[in-house]
């Protein structure tokens, strides 16, 4: 018999309290386990939060990587807008820079060839008091690939594509079937036709005309002649003067 | 019109490199007023020294110490930007500047021609600004990873 049998057997009292503090443990032991399994059930659908979060991240990354992209090409593009913008305004301002027509052509011809890619190209200017056109500038010409219509110092019509642009002052781009220029580009003084430029090759890597160089072409269009008009005037003018001041130096010597 | 693809590799490091990409000197070696003009525009963060050949270009060269890269012409009365090229190379073996051959020549074999030649880089006229910018991004790049 051990002691504990002992003892109760001489205290039954004590075996009922005993008993009794048995149950209660046994019932907060239950309690804790069941706190236990309760804690556990909020953990599980933690689980499912995580994941939640992470997608929910991913999400905000894959936002965040579009958005850079997006500038990206949007810098592109402002990068590009203000390079069209930079060969406007150069070309602008170079063919106002000058009032001697041999420089106002040679403006043109670095237009043409710089930064249009131009290899081949006359420039037609409309004469006074005659049907036909001067050609002013050729450039480009070998002995052996000049056009019937390019050769002689004057255009007299026969290309329809120029033929039409010096007749309604429309810029039209070839080639066409009738026309092996690629680009007929009229020049204004106001509101008169008075030229034109004719595209009739490209260098040979630059393969076609890019749509930032119509901006140019336009430009030509409304520019090139008003500058060669004043430098021309200029010019005239100028050589009149001179006349003038040597005949009145003359009339003073004498 | 139609239009083409253009590289556009280089602008993440453009923008990466930020100010960082910025030659001490750049020398334009070009006949054409219209395109130093365009320069003049085109790169104003850069302090520009001009020539108007391959003759003018070597008096600044030695006038202008800090002149770290040649943006050059190749067609040009006097000494053509070859002739300047390979008279650069013969004065200034180890401390020459790097050059970027800027022409109208865009032909594969002149691009060979101008790198046999000693440019670091060869753009064909008529670019956009941005080819440019990339070059120079990129040549600073190699000049940093030396």
């Amino acid at each position: 018999m051990s002691d504990f049998e002992a003892l109760a057997g001489r205290r039954p009292d004590l075996q009922v309290d005993l008993v009794e503090q048995l149950r209660t443990t046994v019932e907060r032991a239950n309690d804790l386990l069941a706190a236990l399994e309760s804690s556990f059930q909020p953990s599980e659908t933690a689980i499912p939060s995580a994941g939640t979060r992470i997608r929910e991240l991913e999400h905000r990354l894959a936002t965040a990587e579009s958005d850079v992209k997006e500038l990206a090409s949007r810098l592109v593009e402002s990068e590009h807008q203000s390079g069209r913008l930079m060969s406007l305004y150069v070309a602008t301002y170079q063919l106002h820079a000058s009032l001697s027509p041999a420089e106002v052509q040679e403006t043109i011809a670095e237009i043409a060839i710089d930064l249009l890619g131009a290899q081949r190209f006359v420039l037609l200017l409309r004469r006074e008091d005659a049907d036909d056109c001067e050609i002013a500038l050729r450039q480009g010409f070998s002995g052996e690939d000049g056009s019937s219509h390019w050769a002689a110092e004057r255009y007299a019509g026969g290309d329809p594509m120029v033929d039409a642009t010096l007749s309604d002052g429309l810029l039209r781009l070839g080639p066409t079937e009738q026309s092996a220029a690629l680009a007929a580009v009229p020049l204004r003084v106001q509101n008169d036709i008075v030229g034109a430029i004719v595209l009739l090759r490209l260098l040979d890597h630059k393969p076609i005309l890019r749509p930032e160089d119509r901006d140019l072409l336009d430009l030509l269009s409304a520019h090139a002649a008003s500058a060669l008009f004043a430098a021309r005037l200029f010019a005239a003018k100028d050589r009149k003067l001179r006349t003038l001041e040597s005949l009145v130096k003359l009339a003073r010597g004498a | 019109m139609a239009t083409e693809s253009v590289d556009r590799s280089w602008i993440g490091y453009r923008i990466a490199r930020g100010r960082a990409v910025q030659p001490h000197k750049v020398l334009v070696v070009d006949d054409s007023k219209l395109m130093r003009k365009m320069y003049e525009v085109m790169l104003r963060q850069y302090p520009l020294v001009y020539a108007a050949d391959g003759r003018e270009a070597l008096g600044k060269l030695a006038e202008h110490a800090d002149i770290d890269l040649i943006l050059l012409d190749i067609n040009m009365p006097n000494m053509s930007g070859l002739e300047f090229l390979a008279a650069m190379r013969d004065g200034r073996e180890s401390s020459a500047p790097r050059v970027v051959i800027i022409s109208t020549e865009g032909r594969e074999e002149d691009t060979a021609r101008g790198l046999e030649a000693g440019a670091d880089a060869y753009i064909s006229k008529p670019f956009r600004t941005e080819d440019i910018l990339d070059v120079i991004a990129r040549l600073e790049g190699v000049g940093s990873a030396e």
